[in-house]
């Protein structure tokens, strides 16, 4: 059991998001970063998409109830346990009574989002197969609605005999992704690419681009050099999913995110593939991204490389907490 | 200059009225050592619980887990030995300080190694 003691708006219960549902106008939701929540969980024992607590905004504190086993992934963020420096990307194990406070993110790898994963996961209901807070619906996670002081949220469990105190080397450096220096995702040409300007295309994959203060789990609104269609467009709305990179009237392009609405009208630049929507999750504001063209075939081992380092993580995580509890 | 028999003397009366159980007095001319020597460290050595890569830092963080001589308490991480994707700590047993480290940051170790001479308060 855990208490906020933070009213930092925007923490909210995430697991790795509600699909299937976008056909009755419901977005996915889920992780930002997709990643830490399936590491953190797996470190615990738990199962890979249990629910977790997503926290964007610093310092965040929160008080443990009871005894429980926790993991604390995402930004690298001075976090403390009492008064005990917390290392990041780790396992740790709460007593009754401690605080866990969060720091602002820091170092030259500063990512933008905690993920703290709790032995058994969060413990609330699942609406249509998930546990994440759907914010536009207000439904799912907690009460459909971001956490603030004096909420209560249990675990599923204390963790007992869980070996702890263990971690990870974080994903960012494991599988680190640049271009010229500048944190980069890759992305897949979309429908409406070859509508704009052969120069507007080019600086698109060569110029760097600055993620504004209007950027959050919604969409990242992007500063930079403005695309310019060939001819104006005019689009019947449509289908949409997080990763779409969509080219407004201004020409400063806006990449949908976790709660992005299910349909769109603007034109489709290009998608973010699934791989890569966790380091654009991560991307501090105000940072630059640099866009880096990939192919299908591209995509879909960029996918697997991230399931095989998961895969690695839970086998390495069952040799090492085999071995502890086998009386080593 | 060197003290004196008498200052010596001094020194031995001041110190019996408090609860200070050893005392070490540094000066230019000689080093003066009062009370149990038991009372000064003693070093163990930190090895490696497995094969691994000995690291001094976090990989986010430039600076080391235990900067050497600064004390650290009883569990705390003053050292990461690397196993693929896994970080686990080499721990402070008891309260004290990294002496020395025994092998390089980045080093592949085997299991045993000596990693850390651990000066223990």
């Amino acid at each position: 059991m855990i208490e906020i003691l933070s009213n930092a708006a925007l923490a909210t219960v995430q697991d790795l998001g509600r699909s299937g549902s976008l056909r009755w106008g419901v977005g996915t939701a889920g992780a930002m970063d997709d990643l830490a929540l399936a590491a953190g969980n797996l470190m615990l024992g738990n199962a890979v998409g249990a629910a977790g607590i997503e926290i964007p905004v610093f310092p965040f504190k929160l008080r443990f109830g009871a005894d429980c086993a926790f993991a604390l992934t995402g930004a690298d963020c001075d976090a403390r346990l009492d008064e005990r420096p917390l290392l990041p990307w780790w396992t740790h194990r709460a007593r009754a009574g401690e605080v866990l406070a969060l720091g602002v993110p820091k170092g030259p790898m500063r990512a933008s989002r905690a993920l703290l994963c709790l032995s058994g996961g969060v413990d609330v209901p699942e609406v249509l197969g998930s546990r994440s807070t759907q914010l536009r619906g207000a439904f799912g996670g907690f009460d459909g609605r971001a956490l603030k002081r004096g909420d209560v949220l249990r675990c599923g469990h204390d963790g007992h005999g869980r070996p702890t105190g263990f971690g990870l080397v974080p994903p960012a450096l494991a599988m680190p992704l640049q271009r010229d220096g500048i944190a980069a995702v890759r992305v897949l040409p979309a429908a409406e690419y070859l509508a704009f300007e052969p120069a507007s295309r080019e600086a698109f994959w060569n110029r760097a681009w600055k993620i504004t203060a209007q950027s959050d789990r919604y969409g990242y609104r992007l500063d930079g050099e403005a695309l310019r269609p060939i001819a104006p467009m005019e689009l019947l709305s449509h289908g949409i999913v997080p990763g779409v990179i969509q080219v407004p009237h201004s020409g400063q392009p806006i990449v949908q995110m976790r709660d992005a609405q299910p349909s769109g009208g603007y034109p489709k630049f290009g998608t973010v593939i699934e791989a890569d929507l966790w380091r654009l999750g991560q991307a501090p504001i105000g940072s630059r991204i640099r866009f880096i063209e990939t192919t299908w075939a591209q995509a879909v081992a960029a996918r697997d490389e991230a399931r095989q380092w998961l895969a690695k993580v839970e086998r390495m995580v069952a040799l090492h907490c085999g071995a502890r509890s086998s009386g080593r | 200059m060197k003290k004196t028999d008498a200052q010596r003397e001094d020194i031995a009366r001041w110190l019996a009225g408090t609860d200070i159980g050893y005392f070490e007095l540094h000066t230019p001319f000689e080093t003066l050592r009062f009370g149990a020597p038991e009372a000064r460290p003693a070093a163990t050595t930190l090895r490696a619980g497995s094969v691994g890569v000995f690291r001094h830092a976090h990989p986010l963080h430039a600076a080391a887990l235990a900067p050497i001589g600064e004390p650290v308490p009883a569990g705390r991480a003053v050292g990461l030995l690397q196993i693929g994707p896994l970080l686990l700590p080499v721990i402070a047993p008891v309260a004290g300080r990294v002496a020395r480290r025994l092998a390089d940051d980045g080093a592949t170790v085997g299991f045993g190694a000596p990693l850390i001479e651990f000066q223990t308060n």
